[in-house]
C-alpha cells in the first residue's frame, strides 16, 4: 500500500473558489479511484490560499489481475464445413488477445461455442494516476477563471509549482506547462525558502514545520480557539459570524488574529455603520458585551502567526480609524442635508435600464400602495403613501449608501428618526426592505408592509415584462427572494387580499413591454412555487396538504395558511381520513365524465341520493356563514358528516346506472359535492393509508 | 517617506527591473490604464515594461477638498509588466521594501478583486493588495482590453500614492501628507482641489461639455478613417470624450437612459482605436518583438 501526493501551488486563490475546488477534487478522485479498484483508498482533499493539495492514501502500488470469462460465438459459425476457422473465430481470437489453438469450448443450452478466460494484468497505479491527473486538473471549473504570462493556460490564478509523491518517488506529471518535482515552498513570511517533502504520509507534517497548515479545519479550530482567548482578554465576546470566519479559513495559510481598538466617540455611530466598516469592509471579527452592543474593539484576521513589532495593529487601527473618520464624515453630510434634499435627484438615478429612474419606480409604488391600502381598508392617507413612497428609496442618493450599500433603508429609517419623522414612517423605511426571503421579521408598521409589497410585487412584475425573469441559478436581482418576501408578509400580517389583483394592477404599468404575451401566468406560477415552500418549509404542512389545499386557490395568503394549518391538522382523525378515502372515490368515479347540467332530484331512486343532495346544500349554507369569519376549522369540520352519508351512497347506489339521465344525475351530483369542498382543499390530493 | 520620495523610489526600483519610466499623459484621463503606454502597449505580441505616474481624474469623486479621504484628482503609480513574469508577485513584495515597508513585520494579503472598465472594453482578474488591512495597490492580469483577447498577458500594478503616504505618514487628512521638502499635500493641492469641484459640481457649461463630446467623437471618427488611421491622434480624441462624460456625469446632466448611450460612444472609438492599433503593429512588424529577439541573441 502507498500514499500519493499532490500539491499544485498557486498565487492567491479567491476564498469562494476553494470550496468548490475542493469538491470536484473529491469527486473526480472519488470516481477515479472507483473505476480502478482502488475502494480501500481514502482521499483527503487540503487547501490554503496558495495551494490545493490531495493525499490518498491505503492505494496499491498496482492494479489486481482481472480474469474475464468471454464466450465466442458457436463452434458451428465458427468453423467451416472443412473444420477451418471462420473470420468469426479469427476475430474472437483477436478479441481475447490469444491464438486460436488457446481458445477452449464450452457445452450450452444453446449448443457448443468458444469461450476462453482471459487474465488482464493490472496496471500499475503511477502509470493511472499519471495519466488522469492532468485532465482531473484541467477539469477544473472556477467562478472565474484567467489566463497569465504567455496566455497559454487557463486556471483560477497563475501556478507556480506541482509536487506529486507516491510515498517517496516522484510521480513523473506535467499540468500547467510544470514538471512535478518534491520541492515546495513553505509560508510566504515565516518561511519562504524552498523544501523537499520526503514522502508523502509527511506532507500535513512538513508542510506544519513550514508555517503552512493545510487541512481548513484546522485553521477553523485555531481561528475559533484564538478569537474567544482575545475576545475574554478584551473583557468582551465575539459576535457569531461563521460565514465570516470560513471566508477567513480560506484566505490564509496560517491564521493569526489581532485585537484592536477603535476610538469610543465612533460608537455613537449608528451601529449598523460601525458594523459595516468592521465586518463588510475591514472583515473583522466584532466584538460586543453581554447585551450584544457593541464595544470599541474589533479582531482582524491575518496571515502570519504574530505581529512582532505591534505594526500590524497599528496599521490595521489606522485603517480603521480612517474608515470611520471617512463614515463619520458622509453621516454629518448626509444629516445637514436632510432625506427631503435627496428627493429630486430620483429622477436621475437609474432603477433599470428599461424600467427607468428610481423616481418611475416609486410613482408605481406609489399607485400599488393605493390600491393595496384601499383594497384592505388601511388607514394611510393618501398623501403619506405619495410622500414615503418617494422617501423609502431617498437613501439611496445619500453619502452613506453611496458608500455602504448593504446600508440601504437603515440609514434612511436613521435620518428620518433623527429628523423628528413619526415612528410608522421611519420605520417603514428601515424596514421595507425586510425580510430578505423568508429570513427575518416583517417590516412592523403597516406603512412599511405596504412599501415592501409593493416595492417588491413592482420589481417582480416589470422584470418579468421585460424578459428578466430568473432562470436556474441566475437570479442577479433577487427576484426569488423578493416573491418570498411577499407571500411571508401578506401570510404574517393577515392580509387578505387577493395577490392575482395585485399582480394584474401592477402589471398594467408594464403593458408596453410586454405586448405579445402577457407575463401573468409565468409571474402567477413563480409565486405558487414561493407559496408552496412558505407552506411546507414555514407552516410546516406535508407536500400533499399543501398540493390539496393549493388546488383550492393559494392567492389569498391568510386564508390559503389557515385552511393548510386546519387540514394537516384534521387529516390526523379517524373520521376525516374516512371522508377522504370517500372522496378519492368520489374523484374517481367523476373523473373524465359528463355528469347532467343540474341535478333533478326527481331522478333520484335512493335515499342515500337524497341525503347526500341535502347534505351539500348544508355544506354550502355552512360556508357561506364561516368563511367569511374566518372560521377554517369549523368548515373542514362540516364537511365531515358528509362522510357516512357518502358510505351509505356507495353502499346502495350503482353510479353507472343503466339509464342514462339517471347516471348522468347521478354523476352530476358528486361533481356538485366535489365543487364545493373544493372551496376547502381537493382531498384527492392527500396521500392516505388504504386508498 | 514623504510622497516625491515614494515617487522616486517606487520609479527607480522599476527602472532596475527593466520598466521604462515614461510620463504622465498629458490629456486628462480617469485612470492610469487609459494612458496609451497601457492601453496600446498591453495589445498584440510586443513585449513591454514600463512605468509612470500618472494624475488621474475623477470629477464626480471631489469633495470640495472637504473629505479628508477623496480627491477629484489623485496620483497613481502605474506599472505594467507584460508579458506578467513568473516572480511578479516577488517583484512587487521587493518595490514595497524601497517604499521602507519590510513586509516580514508586516500582514500583506492578496485579496480577489477583479477589475472592469466599460468605457475601456476592458477587463482583467486579480487582487487587491492590502497591507495591515490597508488597501495599497490594484494589481490586475489583464484578460481583455478594446474588446480584444490578449496573449501575452499584461499585469498592471497600480499604487493609490497619497492612500501609501498617509499610511506610511500615519496622517488623518489627504492634505497632511507631505510632499516633500517639507511642504504638505495641501498647501500644494487643496486649492485646486476647492476650485475644481466647484467647476466639475456647479460651473461646468452642460452645453458646451455635450457640443465638445459630439466634436471629438466626430474628430475620433475622421482619424480612425483617415489613411493611414491615426492611432494616437484617434485615442487622444476618445479620451476628451471619456473626460467630457466624466464631467457631464459630475455635473449631474446624465439622464438615465443617456448613460449607457454615452459610454457606449466612447467605448465604439476606443475598441476602433485598439484595432487599429494592433493592425498598425502588424503592418509595422512588431519592432519590439525583433528589437527583444536582437537582445536576446545578443
Amino acid at each position: 500500500m502507498a500514499d500519493f501526493l499532490l500539491e499544485l501551488r498557486c498565487e492567491e486563490i479567491p476564498a469562494n473558489a476553494l470550496p468548490g475546488a475542493r469538491r470536484q477534487l473529491v469527486a473526480a478522485m472519488t470516481k477515479l479511484l472507483e473505476s480502478s479498484g482502488f475502494t480501500e483508498a481514502e482521499t483527503r482533499v487540503y487547501s490554503t490560499s496558495r495551494r490545493l493539495a490531495m493525499l490518498i492514501a491505503d492505494l496499491p502500488l498496482q492494479q489486481e489481475d482481472r480474469v474475464e470469462e468471454m464466450m465466442g460465438p458457436p463452434v458451428s459459425v465458427a468453423f467451416d464445413a472443412d473444420g477451418n476457422p471462420t473470420r468469426a473465430a479469427e476475430g474472437f481470437a483477436r478479441k481475447t488477445g490469444l491464438k486460436l489453438e488457446e481458445i477452449s469450448r464450452v457445452e450450452t443450452d444453446r449448443g457448443e461455442y468458444l469461450a476462453a478466460t482471459v487474465r488482464h494484468a493490472g496496471r500499475r497505479t503511477a502509470e493511472i494516476l499519471a495519466e488522469a491527473i492532468p485532465t482531473i486538473f484541467s477539469g477544473l471549473r472556477f467562478p472565474k477563471m484567467m489566463r497569465w504570462g504567455e496566455g497559454e493556460f487557463v486556471f483560477v490564478r497563475p501556478v507556480h509549482g506541482l509536487v506529486a509523491l507516491l510515498d517517496g518517488e516522484i510521480l513523473p506529471l506535467e499540468l500547467f506547462g510544470i514538471r512535478a518535482g518534491r520541492t515546495t515552498i513553505g509560508h510566504r513570511v515565516h518561511s519562504p525558502v524552498p523544501f523537499e517533502i520526503e514522502t508523502a504520509a509527511d506532507y500535513e507534517k512538513s508542510m506544519e514545520d513550514h508555517s503552512v497548515l493545510v487541512d481548513p479545519l484546522r485553521r477553523r479550530e485555531i481561528l475559533d480557539a484564538q478569537a474567544s482567548t482575545l475576545a475574554s482578554e478584551a473583557h468582551c465576546r465575539v459576535h457569531e459570524d461563521p460565514g465570516l470566519v470560513s471566508e477567513h479559513v480560506e484566505l490564509v495559510e496560517y491564521p493569526g488574529l489581532i485585537l484592536g481598538s477603535i476610538r469610543e466617540e465612533y460608537l455613537e455611530l449608528p451601529p449598523e455603520v460601525v458594523v459595516s466598516t468592521l465586518r463588510h469592509h475591514q472583515k473583522c471579527l466584532i466584538l460586543e458585551n453581554e447585551d450584544e452592543e457593541l464595544r470599541p474593539h474589533f479582531l482582524a484576521v491575518i496571515d502570519r502567526k504574530d505581529d512582532p513589532e505591534g505594526l500590524i495593529r497599528i496599521g490595521n487601527e489606522w485603517v480603521i480609524g480612517a474608515r470611520l473618520a471617512d463614515a463619520r464624515f458622509f453621516f454629518e453630510e448626509d444629516r445637514r442635508k436632510g432625506m427631503e434634499a435627496f428627493l429630486p435627484g430620483l429622477e436621475k438615478v437609474e432603477w433599470h435600464r428599461v424600467l427607468g429612474s428610481l423616481e418611475d419606480k416609486a410613482e408605481r409604488i406609489e399607485n400599488l400602495s393605493h390600491f393595496i391600502s384601499k383594497t384592505l381598508g388601511l388607514e394611510i392617507s393618501a398623501a403619506e403613501i405619495g410622500r414615503s413612497a418617494r422617501l423609502v428609496k431617498a437613501d439611496l442618493l445619500s453619502n452613506m449608501v453611496g458608500e455602504f450599500p448593504e446600508l440601504q433603508g437603515i440609514m434612511g429609517g436613521h435620518y428620518l428618526r433623527l429628523e423628528g419623522a413619526g415612528e410608522a414612517l421611519w420605520t417603514a423605511v428601515r424596514d421595507h426592505y425586510r425580510p430578505v426571503g423568508f429570513e427575518g421579521a416583517i417590516p412592523v408598521s403597516d406603512l412599511g408592509k405596504l412599501l415592501g409589497l409593493a416595492d417588491r410585487i413592482d420589481s417582480i412584475c416589470g422584470l418579468f415584462a421585460v424578459g428578466e425573469k430568473p432562470t436556474g441559478s441566475r437570479d442577479p436581482l433577487g427576484l426569488r427572494r423578493a416573491a418570498q418576501a411577499v407571500v411571508k408578509i401578506l401570510a404574517e400580517a393577515g392580509w387578505s387580499i387577493d395577490l392575482d389583483s395585485l399582480l394584474r394592477r401592477s402589471l398594467e404599468a408594464f403593458e408596453r413591454f410586454s405586448e405579445n404575451e402577457s407575463p401573468f401566468e409565468a409571474i402567477h406560477n413563480f409565486f405558487g412555487d414561493r407559496v408552496r415552500r412558505l407552506l411546507t418549509d414555514f407552516e410546516n404542512v406535508s407536500g400533499d396538504t399543501a398540493e390539496a389545499v393549493m388546488a383550492a386557490g393559494w392567492t389569498n395568503l391568510p386564508e390559503c395558511c389557515s385552511r393548510a394549518r386546519t387540514l394537516e391538522e384534521i387529516r390526523r382523525e379517524e373520521n376525516f381520513r374516512q371522508l377522504a378515502l370517500a372522496f378519492k372515490r368520489v374523484a374517481n368515479i367523476t373523473e373524465g365524465r359528463e355528469g347532467a347540467d343540474k341535478v333533478e332530484p326527481a331522478l333520484f331512486e335512493h335515499a342515500s341520493e337524497k341525503e347526500i343532495y341535502d347534505s351539500i346544500r348544508a355544506f354550502r349554507e355552512s360556508l357561506a356563514e364561516l368563511l367569511p369569519q374566518h372560521r377554517i376549522r369549523e368548515a373542514f369540520e362540516a364537511m365531515l358528516p358528509i362522510s357516512d352519508k357518502l358510505e351509505n351512497f356507495f353502499v346502495e347506489v350503482l353510479v353507472m346506472a343503466d339509464d342514462q339521465a339517471v347516471r348522468a344525475n347521478r354523476i352530476a351530483l358528486l361533481k356538485d359535492l366535489g365543487r364545493e369542498f373544493l372551496a376547502l382543499a381537493d382531498l384527492s390530493r392527500l396521500q392516505i393509508e388504504g386508498s | 517617506m514623504d510622497l516625491q520620495s515614494m515617487i522616486l523610489s517606487l520609479s527607480r526600483y522599476w527602472a532596475q527591473c527593466g520598466c521604462l519610466i515614461q510620463q504622465p499623459y498629458d490629456v486628462e484621463v480617469g485612470a492610469g490604464t487609459m494612458h496609451p503606454e497601457t492601453f496600446l502597449r498591453v495589445l498584440g505580441p510586443e513585449p513591454y515594461r514600463v512605468g509612470y505616474v500618472q494624475p488621474s481624474r475623477r470629477p464626480a469623486d471631489a469633495r470640495y477638498g472637504e473629505n479628508p479621504f477623496r480627491l477629484g484628482r489623485h496620483l497613481q503609480m502605474q506599472i505594467i509588466l507584460k508579458p506578467s513574469p513568473e516572480d511578479v508577485q516577488e517583484l512587487y513584495l521587493e518595490s514595497l521594501k524601497s517604499l521602507g515597508i519590510d513586509p516580514a513585520i508586516h500582514d500583506i494579503r492578496f485579496e480577489e478583486d477583479n477589475w472592469e472598465s466599460p468605457t475601456l472594453g476592458a477587463w482583467g482578474v486579480g487582487w487587491q493588495v492590502l497591507l495591515d488591512g490597508m488597501e495599497i495597490t490594484q494589481f490586475t492580469y489583464f484578460q481583455q482590453a478594446g474588446g480584444i483577447e490578449l496573449k501575452p498577458i499584461s499585469a498592471e500594478l497600480t499604487y493609490g500614492l497619497e492612500r501609501i503616504a498617509m499610511f506610511l505618514q500615519r496622517k488623518d487628512s489627504i492634505y497632511d501628507i507631505e510632499w516633500g521638502g517639507g511642504l504638505p499635500y495641501g498647501s500644494v493641492r487643496l486649492h485646486d482641489e476647492r476650485e475644481s469641484s466647484t467647476y466639475g459640481f456647479e460651473v461646468a457649461d452642460v452645453d458646451m461639455l455635450r457640443r465638445h463630446f459630439e466634436d471629438w467623437e466626430r474628430e475620433a471618427g475622421r482619424c480612425l478613417e483617415h489613411d493611414p488611421p491615426l492611432v494616437i491622434p484617434a485615442l487622444e480624441a476618445s479620451l476628451k470624450t471619456s473626460h467630457l462624460f466624466n464631467l457631464l456625469d459630475a455635473r449631474g446632466a446624465v439622464s438615465v437612459t443617456e448613460r449607457v448611450g454615452l459610454i457606449g460612444r466612447v467605448r465604439r472609438n476606443a475598441t476602433r482605436v485598439a484595432e487599429a492599433y494592433v493592425r498598425q503593429r502588424e503592418e509595422l512588424g512588431h519592432p519590439l518583438l525583433q528589437d527583444t529577439k536582437e537582445v536576446e541573441n545578443g
